[in-house]
C-alpha cells in the first residue's frame, strides 16, 4: 500500500488502542488524560449513549415481533442463540455468526458484540478483586506460570478504577476478596438476611454471605444518575447507572479532545519494523467498505477481547515474529480459561409470608471462595464462589392441578406464597497449556481474513470441583433453613460464563510468557496487551474489574516510559 | 426482552404451573427448521374458539378484563405456528378439532354456542383427561399454558391482573405484604 507523506502525517497518533469494551475504555481514557493523542479503533458500529438503546425503556408487551426471535434471526446467529443472552430487547449486541464463524474442534460458546462499548454494554456488572491467594496459586500447586505481579502491586488500581467506575459493596474482610472503595451497598432482602445469618453462625464466619460487589450506582456519581431498580441493564441504561464505555470511560476521554474513535475499523494485524524492533502502526479493513488502510502510533494497546486480541496477534507474522507476534514462548494461544457455572441448588423459604420486594434489584448476594484455605481441604486445587439470591415470585403450589377459571386467576396474580432462594457457583478453571487458540486458514469470514479455532475444555480438577459445587450449595441451603432444597448441575461448556481469558499470558520469564509485569509484550516493547487475554490464572472472580486495574497501571507505565525515551 | 423472554421468565416464576411441554419449547433453544414453521393454519372460527377458550381459563373477573381482550385468540395460533415443531403443531390442531367434536357429541351443540357453565363442565373434563394420561403433551395442555403465558405478559394482564412497575426508583427487599396485595407484573 502506497501512503503519501500527509496521509501518514493524518494517520499517525500517539497511541492506538484496538477495541473500545471494558479495557479499551479505560485504555483510551488514561493514555488521553495523560496527555496523548489516541486512536480508538472498533471493529463494529458506533453506539450513542442513552440514543441508540433503543429498547431501554419499552414495556414487555410494546415489542413488535410478539412471539420470538425470527427464523432469520435463529440462522443468522447460531452460536449467539445457544443461550440466554441473545433476544429481541438485546438482539443489536450481538455478532451475527454468518459473518464471523470461527472453528470449534471442542465445542466452545463465542459469545461477541461488535460496536462501540464492547461488553460493557452486556456485561454482568459483579466486580470483585483478586486477593494474594489468586495472585500465588499458579506458583503453589505448578499449574500455569507465576503472576509477575501480587496485591500489593494492584491494590492502587483497584482504588483508582472502583473509584471513577463506582461499584457499590459492602467491605467484609475476606481474606480472599479483598475490599475496595465502595459506594453504599444495595439492601439484602428479608430471605437473604435470614440465610445470612444462619449460615454465618453454622460455619462459625468459615463461611461467609455477601450482596454482590457491582458496577451499579446506588447513590449518583460523577454525573451519572443512580440505578432506577428497573433490572433492565441489558438493554443499556438511560440513566448512565452502570459502568459502561460509554457512561463513564468514553465522556471522560472525549473531554480531553485528544481521542479519535473510528468505528468499523477491524484490525487485522500490528505492523512490525524490524529496524526498530517495534510495531509502528496497524492495518485496518473498513467493516463497511472492505477498504485497507494503515494507521501509525508510538504505542498500541491491544483489547480487542481475549480471543480478539489474541487473533490479532497470531495474524501479526513478520520474518522476526512468523508464529505471531510477541510468540517467541510458544505461550501465545495457550491456557485458554473460563469459569464453569451452571450448578447449584436453590428451594424454598418458609416464614416470610408477610414480606414482598419493592422495586427490582439487578444485583444479587455472593459468597466468596472458602474452599483449600484455612483447615477446608479439598480432592482439587484452587475453590469456587456462589452468586445467588431470594426472591418471591408468582408460582402457588396450593394451585389445584391444572386449574381454570376465577379463583385460579385470581390466586395466579398474587405473589407466591414462599419465597425461593437460590446459590449457583462460578469456579476456577486451571490453565492447561493444551487448551488452546490458533488460526485456521481453511476458513475466512464475511471480509476474507482467517478464523480462529478454539480446542478447549474442562478437566477432571473442574469436573470434582463441579461435584462440591452442587453439593456444598445443597448444604449450605439446608443449615441456612431452606426446605425443598433440589440440587441441580445444568451441564457446562467453555465460553458460556462469558469470562474467556488467557492465550497471552503474563509472567517474569520471556521463555514462558508473552507479556512482562506492566503488560508489556517481551519481545515488543511497545505493544501492550490488557484485556483478559493477559490472564496467567482465572481465579473464580468476575474478572473485569481485574482487566480495569491492570489496563489503567499498564497505562502509567507505558506513558512514562514514553517520557522517559524507553519505548 | 422479547415476548418469548417474557413468557420464559413468567414460566420460570410460575414453576409447575406450566406443562413440561412448553417448559421444553420454550427454554430449549432449538432452531425450528423453516419447513416446520406454519405447518399448520388457524381459521377466524378457530381463533374465536381459542379466544374463549382461553377466557374460560383467565376470565373476566371485577379486577381486570380476560383472555379475551388481552388478544389470546390471536396470540396462541401465533406461538404455536412460530414456536412449537411440526408434530405439535399438528397434536394441537387435531386436538382442536377432536374438543369440537366431543362438544357436538357430548353437548350437541358448538362450542361457540356452548354456556359458560358447560365449557367450565368441558374443560373439567379435558383437565382429567390430561391428568389421566399424566399430562402427555395435549391441546388442552398447550392451550392452558399459553393462556397463562401470553395473558400474564399482555397489557392487560400486567397492568390490570397484576402491577406493572416501570420505574421504580428504589429497592427495598423487606416490605410488608398487604394482603390480597397484587404481584408485581416483572421481576
Amino acid at each position: 500500500m502506497n501512503i503519501n507523506t500527509n496521509l501518514k502525517a493524518e494517520n499517525t497518533y500517539d497511541a492506538i488502542v484496538i477495541g473500545s469494551g471494558i479495557s479499551g475504555g479505560w485504555a483510551a481514557k488514561e493514555l488521553t488524560e495523560k496527555g496523548l493523542k489516541v486512536l480508538m479503533l472498533e471493529r463494529g458500529m458506533n453506539i450513542e449513549h442513552i440514543k441508540d438503546y433503543d429498547s431501554a425503556m419499552k414495556a414487555p408487551w410494546e415489542f413488535e415481533r410478539a412471539g420470538k426471535l425470527t427464523a432469520e434471526q435463529k440462522r443468522t446467529h447460531p452460536v449467539q442463540t445457544r443461550d440466554y443472552p441473545y433476544n429481541e430487547a438485546t438482539e443489536k449486541w450481538w455478532v451475527n455468526d454468518l459473518d464471523c464463524p470461527y472453528t470449534e474442534d471442542k465445542r466452545f460458546d463465542w459469545y461477541r458484540g461488535f460496536h462501540v462499548g464492547g461488553k460493557s454494554l452486556m456485561w454482568g456488572r459483579q466486580s470483585y478483586r483478586f486477593s494474594d491467594h489468586n495472585f500465588e496459586d499458579n506458583a503453589k500447586d505448578g499449574y500455569g506460570n507465576d503472576w509477575p505481579i501480587r496485591y500489593k502491586d494492584i491494590a492502587k488500581w483497584y482504588d483508582h478504577v472502583e473509584k471513577f467506575a463506582g461499584i457499590s459493596g459492602q467491605a467484609e474482610n475476606w481474606p480472599l476478596l479483598p475490599d475496595g472503595k465502595f459506594l453504599p451497598p444495595m439492601d439484602l432482602n428479608c430471605v437473604e438476611k435470614s440465610v445470612k445469618e444462619r449460615l454465618e453462625k453454622h460455619y462459625n464466619k468459615t463461611r461467609i454471605l455477601t450482596i454482590g460487589r457491582t458496577a451499579n450506582l446506588t447513590v449518583p456519581h460523577k454525573g451519572r444518575g443512580s440505578c432506577q431498580y428497573r433490572n433492565l441493564c441489558s438493554r443499556g441504561c438511560p440513566f448512565g447507572a452502570y459502568f459502561s464505555t460509554q457512561s463513564s470511560t468514553l465522556p471522560a476521554a472525549m473531554a480531553t479532545n485528544r481521542l479519535t474513535v473510528r468505528p468499523y475499523s477491524i484490525v487485522n494485524h500490528i505492523i512490525y519494523d524490524k529496524e526498530t524492533k517495534k510495531a509502528k502502526g496497524v492495518m485496518v479493513i473498513d467493516a463497511e467498505t472492505n477498504e485497507t488502510m494503515e494507521f501509525y502510533a508510538k504505542i498500541v494497546f491491544v483489547n480487542g477481547s481475549t480471543l480478539g486480541s489474541t487473533f490479532i496477534l497470531l495474524n501479526s507474522t513478520s520474518e522476526a515474529h512468523p508464529n505471531g507476534m510477541g510468540n517467541a514462548s510458544g505461550q501465545l494461544g495457550h491456557n485458554l480459561m473460563d469459569h464453569p457455572f451452571r450448578v447449584g441448588a436453590e428451594g424454598s423459604a418458609e416464614g416470610f409470608e408477610d414480606k414482598y420486594t419493592y422495586g427490582r434489584r439487578a444485583n444479587g448476594i455472593y459468597i466468596p471462595r472458602y474452599q483449600n484455605m484455612g483447615n477446608d481441604k479439598r480432592d482439587y486445587l484452587r475453590g469456587f464462589g456462589y452468586q445467588g439470591g431470594a426472591s418471591r415470585g408468582s408460582w402457588h403450589k396450593e394451585v389445584a392441578e391444572l386449574a381454570f377459571g376465577e379463583n385460579f386467576k385470581n390466586t395466579m396474580s398474587l405473589p407466591a406464597d414462599s419465597w425461593s432462594m437460590g446459590l449457583g457457583g462460578f469456579g476456577e478453571m486451571l490453565p492447561y497449556y493444551e487448551n488452546k487458540v490458533y488460526i485456521d486458514h481453511n476458513k475466512k469470514d464475511k471480509w476474507g481474513q482467517s478464523v480462529l479455532a478454539i480446542d478447549c475444555e474442562y478437566k477432571e480438577n473442574e469436573a470434582k470441583m463441579r461435584e462440591d459445587m452442587m453439593n456444598d450449595a445443597a448444604e449450605m441451603l439446608e443449615a441456612s433453613g431452606i426446605k425443598n432444597v433440589q440440587p441441580y448441575d445444568n451441564d457446562c461448556y467453555p465460553g458460556m460464563a462469558i469470562h474467556e481469558m488467557g492465550t497471552a499470558r503474563m509472567g517474569n520469564d520471556p521463555k514462558e510468557s508473552v507479556l512482562n509485569r506492566w503488560n508489556q509484550m517481551h519481545e515488543v516493547n511497545n505493544v501492550f496487551v490488557t484485556d483478559g487475554a493477559c490472564m496467567p490464572s482465572s481465579a473464580c472472580q468476575n474478572p473485569s474489574l481485574t482487566y480495569m486495574a491492570l489496563t489503567a497501571r499498564a497505562c502509567d507505565y507505558a506513558v512514562k516510559e514514553l517520557k522517559k525515551g524507553n519505548i | 426482552m422479547n415476548r418469548r423472554e417474557a413468557l420464559k421468565s413468567v414460566a420460570f416464576l410460575m414453576g409447575s404451573a406450566i406443562s413440561a411441554t412448553t417448559m421444553g419449547v420454550l427454554f430449549e433453544n432449538f432452531v425450528l427448521p423453516e419447513k416446520e414453521k406454519n405447518f399448520v393454519s388457524f381459521s377466524a372460527t378457530d381463533e374465536q374458539i381459542l379466544s374463549e377458550f382461553a377466557e374460560t381459563i383467565i376470565p373476566t373477573t371485577a379486577s381486570s378484563a380476560g383472555a379475551k381482550a388481552a388478544g389470546l385468540g390471536t396470540f396462541i395460533p401465533m406461538i404455536i405456528r412460530d414456536c412449537y415443531p411440526a408434530n405439535f403443531q399438528k397434536l394441537f390442531a387435531d386436538g382442536l378439532k377432536e374438543m369440537q367434536i366431543k362438544c357436538s357429541e357430548e353437548f350437541n351443540k358448538d362450542f361457540i354456542a356452548m354456556s359458560n357453565e358447560e365449557r367450565n363442565q368441558l374443560m373439567s373434563s379435558l383437565r382429567d383427561d390430561a391428568i389421566a394420561t399424566n399430562k402427555a403433551p395435549s391441546f388442552f395442555l398447550i392451550a392452558r399454558d399459553l393462556t397463562i403465558l401470553g395473558y400474564y405478559t399482555s397489557e392487560i394482564g400486567c397492568t390490570q391482573a397484576r402491577e406493572y412497575l416501570p420505574i421504580p426508583g428504589r429497592y427495598d427487599g423487606n416490605v410488608p405484604y398487604i394482603k390480597d396485595q397484587k404481584a408485581w407484573a416483572t421481576n
